[in-house]
Protein backbone atom coordinates (compact mmCIF):
# COMPACT_ATOMS: atom_id res chain seq x y z
CA UNK A 1 0.00 0.00 0.00
CA UNK A 2 2.27 2.06 0.96
CA UNK A 3 4.54 1.32 -2.18
CA UNK A 4 1.79 2.68 -4.12
CA UNK A 5 1.32 6.08 -2.06
CA UNK A 6 4.73 6.62 -2.88
CA UNK A 7 4.34 5.74 -6.58
CA UNK A 8 1.64 8.33 -7.31
CA UNK A 9 3.20 10.82 -4.51
CA UNK A 10 6.37 10.96 -7.05
CA UNK A 11 3.97 10.84 -10.15
CA UNK A 12 1.62 13.63 -8.79
CA UNK A 13 3.58 15.74 -6.37
CA UNK A 14 1.72 18.94 -6.93
CA UNK A 15 -1.64 17.32 -6.36
CA UNK A 16 -0.37 15.30 -3.26
CA UNK A 17 1.11 17.82 -1.74
CA UNK A 18 -1.38 20.24 -0.34
CA UNK A 19 -2.88 16.60 1.03
CA UNK A 20 0.10 16.00 3.72
CA UNK A 21 0.28 20.02 3.72
CA UNK A 22 -2.82 20.20 5.68
CA UNK A 23 -1.54 18.51 8.86
CA UNK A 24 0.21 21.42 9.52
CA UNK A 25 -2.30 24.13 10.37
CA UNK A 26 -3.91 20.98 12.05
CA UNK A 27 -1.19 20.55 14.22
CA UNK A 28 -0.50 23.67 14.60
CA UNK A 29 -4.22 24.24 16.15
CA UNK A 30 -3.70 21.60 18.06
CA UNK A 31 -0.53 22.99 19.98
CA UNK A 32 -1.39 26.65 20.21
CA UNK A 33 -5.06 25.87 21.77
CA UNK A 34 -6.22 28.26 18.76
CA UNK A 35 -9.38 25.88 18.74
CA UNK A 36 -10.35 27.69 21.86
CA UNK A 37 -11.88 30.71 19.87
CA UNK A 38 -14.83 29.82 18.45
CA UNK A 39 -13.71 30.62 14.36
CA UNK A 40 -10.33 28.58 14.85
CA UNK A 41 -12.57 26.39 15.99
CA UNK A 42 -14.38 25.70 12.95
CA UNK A 43 -11.28 26.08 11.02
CA UNK A 44 -10.16 22.94 12.81
CA UNK A 45 -13.27 20.86 11.98
CA UNK A 46 -13.02 22.18 7.92
CA UNK A 47 -9.09 20.90 8.09
CA UNK A 48 -9.49 17.84 10.02
CA UNK A 49 -13.00 17.31 7.29
CA UNK A 50 -10.89 18.54 4.47
CA UNK A 51 -7.70 15.81 5.43
CA UNK A 52 -10.42 13.24 5.27
CA UNK A 53 -11.67 13.15 2.12
CA UNK A 54 -8.09 14.57 0.55
CA UNK A 55 -6.57 11.34 2.06
CA UNK A 56 -9.72 9.08 0.50
CA UNK A 57 -9.39 11.10 -2.99
CA UNK A 58 -5.49 10.30 -2.56
CA UNK A 59 -6.03 6.66 -1.64
CA UNK A 60 -8.22 5.87 -4.90
CA UNK A 61 -6.35 8.03 -7.02
CA UNK A 62 -3.01 6.01 -6.07
CA UNK A 63 -5.76 3.15 -7.01
CA UNK A 64 -6.49 4.97 -10.47
CA UNK A 65 -9.87 4.77 -9.34
CA UNK A 66 -12.43 8.29 -9.87
CA UNK A 67 -12.12 10.44 -7.18
CA UNK A 68 -14.41 13.31 -8.27
CA UNK A 69 -17.22 12.03 -6.01
CA UNK A 70 -15.50 12.94 -3.17
CA UNK A 71 -14.24 16.59 -4.77
CA UNK A 72 -18.19 17.06 -5.48
CA UNK A 73 -19.75 16.55 -2.04
CA UNK A 74 -16.79 17.96 -0.57
CA UNK A 75 -17.76 21.58 -2.68
CA UNK A 76 -21.32 22.00 -0.46
CA UNK A 77 -19.40 21.00 3.26
CA UNK A 78 -16.42 23.40 2.48
CA UNK A 79 -18.70 25.78 1.36
CA UNK A 80 -20.45 25.73 4.85
CA UNK A 81 -17.69 25.42 7.17
CA UNK A 82 -15.77 28.46 5.70
CA UNK A 83 -18.76 30.61 5.59
CA UNK A 84 -19.61 29.86 8.94
CA UNK A 85 -16.61 31.05 10.36
CA UNK A 86 -17.29 34.67 8.38
CA UNK A 87 -20.60 34.25 9.92
CA UNK A 88 -18.85 34.09 13.35
CA UNK A 89 -16.03 37.20 12.37
CA UNK A 90 -19.03 39.43 10.67
CA UNK A 91 -20.68 41.80 13.10
CA UNK A 92 -23.16 43.53 10.93
CA UNK A 93 -26.80 40.90 11.25
CA UNK A 94 -27.87 42.32 8.14
CA UNK A 95 -24.68 40.93 6.64
CA UNK A 96 -24.86 38.08 9.11
CA UNK A 97 -28.36 36.82 7.91
CA UNK A 98 -27.60 37.04 3.80
CA UNK A 99 -25.04 34.72 4.57
CA UNK A 100 -27.02 32.82 6.53
CA UNK A 101 -29.54 32.67 3.61
CA UNK A 102 -26.62 31.50 1.03
CA UNK A 103 -25.82 28.33 2.82
CA UNK A 104 -29.13 26.31 2.10
CA UNK A 105 -29.28 27.87 -1.30
CA UNK A 106 -26.03 27.18 -2.25
CA UNK A 107 -26.14 23.75 -0.97
CA UNK A 108 -29.04 23.22 -2.38
CA UNK A 109 -28.09 24.61 -5.94
CA UNK A 110 -24.74 22.42 -5.37
CA UNK A 111 -26.82 18.95 -4.55
CA UNK A 112 -28.76 20.29 -8.06
CA UNK A 113 -25.34 20.60 -10.38
CA UNK A 114 -24.26 17.27 -8.74
CA UNK A 115 -27.31 15.54 -10.16
CA UNK A 116 -27.34 17.71 -13.02
CA UNK A 117 -23.87 16.70 -14.09
CA UNK A 118 -24.20 13.02 -13.19
CA UNK A 119 -27.55 11.86 -14.00
CA UNK A 120 -26.67 7.71 -12.98
CA UNK A 121 -24.58 8.91 -9.48
CA UNK A 122 -24.22 4.70 -9.48
CA UNK A 123 -21.53 4.87 -12.08
CA UNK A 124 -18.76 6.32 -10.05
CA UNK A 125 -16.12 5.46 -12.73
CA UNK A 126 -17.77 8.06 -15.50
CA UNK A 127 -18.82 10.59 -12.59
CA UNK A 128 -18.05 14.40 -14.00
CA UNK A 129 -17.20 17.27 -11.77
CA UNK A 130 -19.76 20.01 -11.12
CA UNK A 131 -19.98 22.02 -13.80
CA UNK A 132 -20.74 25.56 -11.70
CA UNK A 133 -20.92 24.87 -8.08
CA UNK A 134 -17.07 25.80 -7.46
CA UNK A 135 -17.65 29.05 -9.80
CA UNK A 136 -19.97 30.37 -7.70
CA UNK A 137 -18.57 28.86 -4.18
CA UNK A 138 -15.46 31.03 -5.37
CA UNK A 139 -17.60 34.16 -6.05
CA UNK A 140 -19.44 33.77 -2.65
CA UNK A 141 -16.36 33.12 -0.86
CA UNK A 142 -14.52 36.29 -2.54
CA UNK A 143 -17.82 38.21 -1.74
CA UNK A 144 -17.78 37.35 2.20
CA UNK A 145 -13.93 37.77 2.12
CA UNK A 146 -13.97 41.41 0.59
CA UNK A 147 -17.47 42.41 2.88
CA UNK A 148 -14.75 41.24 6.22
CA UNK A 149 -11.87 43.17 4.52
CA UNK A 150 -14.20 46.24 4.36
CA UNK A 151 -15.84 45.97 7.90
CA UNK A 152 -12.07 45.68 8.97
CA UNK A 153 -10.76 48.83 7.59
CA UNK A 154 -13.92 50.47 8.30
CA UNK A 155 -14.78 49.77 12.04
CA UNK A 156 -11.31 49.67 12.80
CA UNK A 157 -10.77 47.32 15.68
CA UNK A 158 -8.00 45.72 14.97
CA UNK A 159 -4.74 47.68 15.41
CA UNK A 160 -2.20 45.20 13.68
CA UNK A 161 -3.23 42.79 10.93
CA UNK A 162 -0.08 41.55 10.28
CA UNK A 163 -0.17 40.05 14.00
CA UNK A 164 -4.01 39.00 13.62
CA UNK A 165 -4.58 35.59 12.60
CA UNK A 166 -7.79 35.23 11.01
CA UNK A 167 -6.27 38.21 8.45
CA UNK A 168 -4.06 35.85 7.15
CA UNK A 169 -7.05 32.98 6.66
CA UNK A 170 -8.53 35.07 5.07
CA UNK A 171 -5.66 35.86 2.71
CA UNK A 172 -5.14 32.28 2.19
CA UNK A 173 -8.77 32.02 0.71
CA UNK A 174 -8.85 34.99 -1.10
CA UNK A 175 -5.58 33.70 -2.79
CA UNK A 176 -6.89 30.16 -3.33
CA UNK A 177 -10.47 31.45 -4.64
CA UNK A 178 -9.62 33.92 -6.79
CA UNK A 179 -7.15 30.82 -8.55
CA UNK A 180 -9.99 29.06 -8.54
CA UNK A 181 -12.56 31.46 -10.04
CA UNK A 182 -12.07 30.54 -14.08
CA UNK A 183 -10.05 27.42 -14.20
CA UNK A 184 -12.99 25.58 -11.76
CA UNK A 185 -15.79 25.61 -15.32
CA UNK A 186 -12.63 24.33 -17.00
CA UNK A 187 -12.00 21.57 -14.36
CA UNK A 188 -15.27 20.01 -15.21
CA UNK A 189 -14.12 19.27 -18.97
CA UNK A 190 -10.68 18.43 -17.49
CA UNK A 191 -11.13 16.31 -15.07
CA UNK A 192 -12.99 13.41 -17.22
CA UNK A 193 -12.26 9.74 -17.44
CA UNK A 194 -12.58 9.79 -20.82
CA UNK A 195 -12.19 12.36 -23.85
CA UNK A 196 -11.15 14.74 -21.42
CA UNK A 197 -9.87 18.46 -22.28
CA UNK A 198 -6.24 18.80 -21.63
CA UNK A 199 -5.28 21.78 -19.74
CA UNK A 200 -1.66 20.90 -18.61
CA UNK A 201 -0.09 22.84 -16.32
CA UNK A 202 -3.29 25.21 -15.76
CA UNK A 203 -5.01 22.27 -13.81
CA UNK A 204 -2.39 22.00 -11.49
CA UNK A 205 -2.82 25.95 -10.58
CA UNK A 206 -5.28 25.39 -7.47
CA UNK A 207 -3.31 22.97 -6.09
CA UNK A 208 -0.05 25.62 -5.99
CA UNK A 209 -2.51 27.96 -4.45
CA UNK A 210 -4.31 25.15 -2.16
CA UNK A 211 -0.62 25.12 -0.87
CA UNK A 212 -0.26 28.67 -0.69
CA UNK A 213 -3.12 28.84 0.88
CA UNK A 214 -2.52 26.22 3.86
CA UNK A 215 0.93 28.09 4.44
CA UNK A 216 -1.10 31.15 4.99
CA UNK A 217 -3.59 29.18 7.41
CA UNK A 218 -0.17 28.47 9.32
CA UNK A 219 0.90 31.81 9.43
CA UNK A 220 -2.08 33.18 11.21
CA UNK A 221 -2.34 30.35 13.61
CA UNK A 222 1.21 30.71 14.27
CA UNK A 223 0.31 34.15 15.62
CA UNK A 224 -1.82 33.13 18.87
CA UNK A 225 0.70 34.22 21.35
CA UNK A 226 0.48 31.77 23.87
CA UNK A 227 -1.71 28.89 24.16
CA UNK A 228 -4.64 30.44 26.34
CA UNK A 229 -4.43 33.28 23.99
CA UNK A 230 -7.49 32.25 22.66
CA UNK A 231 -9.39 32.95 25.93
CA UNK B 1 -5.79 22.11 -30.83
CA UNK B 2 -5.49 25.92 -31.89
CA UNK B 3 -8.83 26.69 -29.86
CA UNK B 4 -7.29 24.37 -26.90
CA UNK B 5 -4.28 26.62 -27.22
CA UNK B 6 -6.02 29.97 -26.78
CA UNK B 7 -8.47 28.47 -24.07
CA UNK B 8 -5.13 28.06 -22.00
CA UNK B 9 -4.10 31.22 -22.63
CA UNK B 10 -7.18 33.09 -21.99
CA UNK B 11 -7.27 30.94 -18.57
CA UNK B 12 -4.10 31.92 -17.76
CA UNK B 13 -3.94 35.70 -18.40
CA UNK B 14 -7.69 35.44 -16.22
CA UNK B 15 -6.52 33.56 -13.29
CA UNK B 16 -3.11 35.69 -13.39
CA UNK B 17 -5.17 39.39 -13.39
CA UNK B 18 -7.53 37.17 -10.90
CA UNK B 19 -4.42 36.57 -8.03
CA UNK B 20 -3.00 40.15 -8.75
CA UNK B 21 -6.51 41.36 -7.91
CA UNK B 22 -6.06 39.41 -4.76
CA UNK B 23 -2.74 40.72 -3.87
CA UNK B 24 -3.62 43.96 -4.61
CA UNK B 25 -6.71 43.46 -2.00
CA UNK B 26 -4.79 42.49 0.38
CA UNK B 27 -1.63 45.09 0.22
CA UNK B 28 -4.52 47.17 -0.11
CA UNK B 29 -6.16 46.27 3.27
CA UNK B 30 -2.84 46.65 5.01
CA UNK B 31 -1.70 49.98 3.51
CA UNK B 32 -5.23 51.60 4.26
CA UNK B 33 -5.70 49.82 7.96
CA UNK B 34 -2.64 51.33 8.81
CA UNK B 35 -2.66 54.57 7.11
CA UNK B 36 -6.07 55.33 9.02
CA UNK B 37 -4.63 54.28 12.53
CA UNK B 38 -1.97 56.80 11.61
CA UNK B 39 -4.81 59.53 10.73
CA UNK B 40 -6.82 58.39 13.96
CA UNK B 41 -4.01 58.58 16.19
CA UNK B 42 -2.83 62.30 14.65
CA UNK B 43 -6.66 63.05 15.62
CA UNK B 44 -6.53 61.70 18.76
CA UNK B 45 -3.46 63.83 19.59
CA UNK B 46 -4.67 67.18 18.37
CA UNK B 47 -7.79 66.13 20.72
CA UNK B 48 -5.76 65.55 23.35
CA UNK B 49 -3.88 68.54 22.93
CA UNK B 50 -6.88 70.65 22.80
CA UNK B 51 -8.34 69.03 25.73
CA UNK B 52 -5.19 69.93 27.50
CA UNK B 53 -4.85 73.48 26.09
CA UNK B 54 -8.37 74.23 27.57
CA UNK B 55 -7.87 73.13 30.84
CA UNK B 56 -4.59 74.86 31.22
CA UNK B 57 -7.14 78.10 30.31
CA UNK B 58 -9.17 77.37 32.61
CA UNK B 59 -6.78 76.72 35.90
CA UNK B 60 -5.08 80.16 34.11
CA UNK B 61 -8.01 81.68 33.94
CA UNK B 62 -9.20 80.47 37.86
CA UNK B 63 -5.48 81.56 39.10
CA UNK B 64 -5.57 85.20 37.01
CA UNK B 65 -9.33 85.37 39.02
CA UNK B 66 -7.82 84.17 42.34
CA UNK B 67 -5.60 86.92 41.84
CA UNK B 68 -8.07 89.60 40.88
CA UNK B 69 -10.31 89.00 43.84
CA UNK B 70 -6.90 89.01 46.37
CA UNK B 71 -6.09 92.24 44.59
CA UNK B 72 -9.43 93.69 45.31
CA UNK B 73 -9.81 92.22 48.67
CA UNK B 74 -6.04 93.86 49.25
CA UNK B 75 -6.97 97.69 47.53
CA UNK B 76 -10.21 97.89 48.47
CA UNK B 77 -11.58 96.34 50.90
CA UNK B 78 -8.40 96.19 52.90
CA UNK B 79 -7.76 99.71 52.55
CA UNK B 80 -11.30 100.60 53.55
CA UNK B 81 -11.12 98.57 56.60
CA UNK B 82 -8.24 99.95 57.65
CA UNK B 83 -9.02 103.78 57.41
CA UNK B 84 -12.18 102.56 59.34
CA UNK B 85 -9.74 101.42 61.93
CA UNK B 86 -8.21 104.83 62.17
CA UNK B 87 -11.56 106.52 62.33
CA UNK B 88 -12.39 104.03 65.03
CA UNK B 89 -9.36 104.74 66.98
CA UNK B 90 -10.17 108.47 66.56
CA UNK B 91 -13.46 108.25 67.83
CA UNK B 92 -12.62 106.16 70.63
CA UNK B 93 -10.42 108.70 71.83
CA UNK B 94 -13.08 111.68 71.52
CA UNK B 95 -15.45 109.28 73.43
CA UNK B 96 -12.95 108.83 75.89
CA UNK B 97 -12.69 111.96 76.53
CA UNK B 98 -16.15 111.77 77.74
CA UNK B 99 -16.11 109.11 80.25
CA UNK B 100 -19.19 107.00 79.24
CA UNK B 101 -18.42 103.44 79.72
CA UNK B 102 -21.06 101.62 77.31
CA UNK B 103 -20.38 103.91 74.81
CA UNK B 104 -16.32 103.32 75.48
CA UNK B 105 -17.65 99.62 75.57
CA UNK B 106 -19.35 99.44 72.22
CA UNK B 107 -16.39 101.26 70.68
CA UNK B 108 -13.85 98.63 71.53
CA UNK B 109 -15.77 95.70 70.15
CA UNK B 110 -16.23 97.40 66.97
CA UNK B 111 -12.51 97.99 67.43
CA UNK B 112 -11.71 94.17 67.70
CA UNK B 113 -14.31 93.44 65.18
CA UNK B 114 -13.12 95.38 62.28
CA UNK B 115 -9.30 94.06 63.25
CA UNK B 116 -10.59 90.35 63.34
CA UNK B 117 -12.20 91.58 59.92
CA UNK B 118 -8.65 92.72 58.73
CA UNK B 119 -7.10 89.95 59.72
CA UNK B 120 -9.53 87.44 58.28
CA UNK B 121 -9.43 89.50 55.05
CA UNK B 122 -5.59 88.85 54.88
CA UNK B 123 -5.87 85.21 55.36
CA UNK B 124 -8.20 84.83 52.41
CA UNK B 125 -5.87 86.92 50.19
CA UNK B 126 -2.89 84.46 51.43
CA UNK B 127 -5.19 81.44 50.68
CA UNK B 128 -6.19 82.94 47.26
CA UNK B 129 -2.79 83.27 46.22
CA UNK B 130 -0.25 81.68 47.63
CA UNK B 131 2.97 84.24 47.46
CA UNK B 132 5.33 82.67 49.36
CA UNK B 133 5.43 79.72 46.98
CA UNK B 134 6.45 82.49 44.69
CA UNK B 135 8.83 83.81 46.58
CA UNK B 136 10.27 81.07 48.85
CA UNK B 137 9.48 77.75 47.36
CA UNK B 138 7.32 74.40 47.47
CA UNK B 139 9.00 73.60 50.86
CA UNK B 140 8.46 77.07 52.48
CA UNK B 141 4.95 77.48 51.24
CA UNK B 142 3.69 73.69 52.41
CA UNK B 143 5.23 74.49 56.01
CA UNK B 144 3.47 77.74 56.22
CA UNK B 145 0.14 76.31 55.03
CA UNK B 146 0.90 73.61 57.62
CA UNK B 147 1.40 76.20 60.56
CA UNK B 148 -1.71 77.74 59.59
CA UNK B 149 -4.13 74.93 59.65
CA UNK B 150 -2.66 73.40 62.70
CA UNK B 151 -3.55 76.99 63.87
CA UNK B 152 -6.85 76.57 63.71
CA UNK B 153 -7.53 72.86 63.63
CA UNK B 154 -7.10 70.20 66.20
CA UNK B 155 -4.70 67.99 64.15
CA UNK B 156 -1.48 66.96 63.74
CA UNK B 157 0.44 67.18 60.39
CA UNK B 158 3.81 66.36 59.52
CA UNK B 159 5.72 67.02 56.52
CA UNK B 160 9.04 65.92 55.21
CA UNK B 161 10.79 65.97 51.90
CA UNK B 162 13.46 63.82 50.89
CA UNK B 163 16.16 66.36 50.06
CA UNK B 164 16.64 68.92 52.77
CA UNK B 165 17.46 71.87 49.80
CA UNK B 166 14.65 71.42 47.42
CA UNK B 167 15.59 72.64 43.94
CA UNK B 168 13.26 75.38 42.49
CA UNK B 169 10.88 73.92 39.84
CA UNK B 170 8.88 75.74 37.18
CA UNK B 171 6.16 77.84 38.02
CA UNK B 172 3.63 75.80 36.58
CA UNK B 173 4.83 72.30 38.60
CA UNK B 174 5.23 74.09 41.53
CA UNK B 175 1.66 75.51 42.01
CA UNK B 176 0.17 72.41 40.22
CA UNK B 177 1.83 70.60 43.38
CA UNK B 178 0.52 72.79 46.42
CA UNK B 179 -2.66 73.20 44.81
CA UNK B 180 -3.06 69.38 44.76
CA UNK B 181 -1.23 69.57 48.51
CA UNK B 182 -3.63 71.83 49.39
CA UNK B 183 -7.11 69.76 47.80
CA UNK B 184 -5.77 66.43 49.24
CA UNK B 185 -5.43 67.95 53.21
CA UNK B 186 -9.06 70.23 52.75
CA UNK B 187 -10.81 66.50 51.39
CA UNK B 188 -8.57 64.36 54.19
CA UNK B 189 -9.79 67.43 57.02
CA UNK B 190 -13.24 67.68 55.34
CA UNK B 191 -14.40 63.92 54.97
CA UNK B 192 -12.04 61.73 56.46
CA UNK B 193 -12.61 62.68 60.01
CA UNK B 194 -9.18 62.35 60.65
CA UNK B 195 -6.58 63.33 63.73
CA UNK B 196 -3.30 63.30 62.11
CA UNK B 197 -2.23 63.52 57.96
CA UNK B 198 1.53 63.21 56.85
CA UNK B 199 3.04 65.38 53.91
CA UNK B 200 6.14 63.71 51.77
CA UNK B 201 7.68 65.10 49.15
CA UNK B 202 10.00 63.16 46.94
CA UNK B 203 11.89 64.84 44.38
CA UNK B 204 14.49 62.78 42.01
CA UNK B 205 16.20 64.15 39.04
CA UNK B 206 13.02 63.01 36.68
CA UNK B 207 10.10 62.98 38.64
CA UNK B 208 8.50 64.72 41.71
CA UNK B 209 6.11 63.08 43.80
CA UNK B 210 3.86 64.09 46.12
CA UNK B 211 2.26 61.88 48.71
CA UNK B 212 -0.40 62.89 51.37
CA UNK B 213 -1.73 60.23 54.07
CA UNK B 214 -3.99 60.29 56.79
CA UNK B 215 -5.35 58.12 59.53
CA UNK B 216 -8.95 58.88 58.77
CA UNK B 217 -12.10 56.80 57.71
CA UNK B 218 -10.51 55.94 54.29
CA UNK B 219 -11.93 55.54 51.28
CA UNK B 220 -12.30 52.40 48.26
CA UNK B 221 -10.60 54.14 45.42
CA UNK B 222 -11.60 51.39 43.15
CA UNK B 223 -15.72 52.15 44.00
CA UNK B 224 -15.42 55.51 43.62
CA UNK B 225 -14.03 55.48 40.14
CA UNK B 226 -16.92 52.80 39.34
CA UNK B 227 -19.63 54.45 40.91
CA UNK B 228 -17.99 57.79 39.24
CA UNK B 229 -18.15 59.50 42.71
CA UNK B 230 -15.10 61.68 42.46
CA UNK B 231 -16.62 65.28 43.54
CA UNK B 232 -14.92 68.15 41.93
CA UNK B 233 -11.93 68.09 44.21
CA UNK B 234 -11.01 64.58 42.58
CA UNK B 235 -11.85 65.89 39.18
CA UNK B 236 -9.90 68.86 39.79
CA UNK B 237 -6.25 67.03 41.03
CA UNK B 238 -6.33 64.73 37.80
CA UNK B 239 -7.06 68.15 35.56
CA UNK B 240 -4.46 69.84 37.09
CA UNK B 241 -2.36 66.29 36.92
CA UNK B 242 -3.39 66.24 32.79
CA UNK B 243 -2.09 69.50 32.24
CA UNK B 244 1.44 68.63 33.43
CA UNK B 245 1.22 64.62 32.60
CA UNK B 246 1.16 63.77 35.92
CA UNK B 247 -0.61 60.80 37.62
CA UNK B 248 -2.34 60.36 41.07
CA UNK B 249 -2.97 57.00 42.64
CA UNK B 250 -5.19 56.19 45.58
CA UNK B 251 -4.47 53.61 47.87
CA UNK B 252 -6.30 52.29 51.05
CA UNK B 253 -3.03 51.42 53.60
CA UNK B 254 -3.75 48.34 55.84
CA UNK B 255 -3.51 50.02 58.97
CA UNK B 256 -6.15 52.52 58.08
CA UNK B 257 -6.77 55.63 56.52
CA UNK B 258 -6.26 57.00 52.96
CA UNK B 259 -3.20 57.76 51.19
CA UNK B 260 -2.84 59.66 47.24
CA UNK B 261 0.39 59.82 45.53
CA UNK B 262 1.01 62.26 43.05
CA UNK B 263 3.73 62.21 40.35
CA UNK B 264 4.72 64.82 37.97
CA UNK B 265 7.72 64.49 35.36
CA UNK B 266 10.13 66.87 36.10
CA UNK B 267 10.08 69.91 33.35
CA UNK B 268 12.60 72.55 32.09
CA UNK B 269 12.47 75.65 34.43
CA UNK B 270 11.68 78.90 31.86
CA UNK B 271 14.47 80.61 31.09
CA UNK B 272 12.14 84.05 31.55
CA UNK B 273 12.04 85.03 35.18
CA UNK B 274 8.20 84.38 36.28
CA UNK B 275 5.86 87.18 36.98
CA UNK B 276 6.03 87.69 41.14
CA UNK B 277 2.78 85.64 42.97
CA UNK B 278 2.04 88.96 44.25
CA UNK B 279 -1.43 89.56 45.36
CA UNK B 280 -0.89 93.23 44.91
CA UNK B 281 -0.32 93.66 41.73
CA UNK B 282 -2.87 93.91 38.58
CA UNK B 283 -1.31 91.50 35.85
CA UNK B 284 -2.55 88.61 34.25
CA UNK B 285 -0.82 85.42 35.38
CA UNK B 286 0.24 82.75 32.76
CA UNK B 287 1.30 79.64 34.28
Amino acid sequence: MLEIYISYFARQPLASIPVFLTLIPIVLIWKRKAYLDRTFQILAIYLVAKFAIDFIMFDWASQKKNTVVFYNLSVPVRYILTSWMFYNKLEIKRYKNWLLLSVPVFTSFSIWDILNTNPSLSDLHNHKMVLYSTTVESLLMLFWILLYFYNTIRTLKIPNLLTYPFFWVCSGLLLYYSSFLFIAPVLHYDSKWEQWLDMGFLSYVPYIFECVSIVLFSIGISQFPSPRYAK
Amino acid sequence: MQNNEELKLALLIASIAMLMMAFFVISFVMYYQKKRFEEEKKISDIEKNYNRLLLDTALNSEETERRRIAQDLHDDIGTMLSLTKLSLNQLSKMIGTTGDEKEDQIMKKSQSLVEETILHVRRITRDLVPTTLERFGLLEAIEEFIDKLEEDNNLVISFQANTEEFPRQGQKLELTLYRIMQELVNNAIKHASCSRIEISLESTEEMIGLRVTDNGVGFDPEKIKENNLAGLGLLGIESRLAIVNGTVQYEKPLNGGSSAFAQIPVMPIAENKPEPLHPFRRERVNI
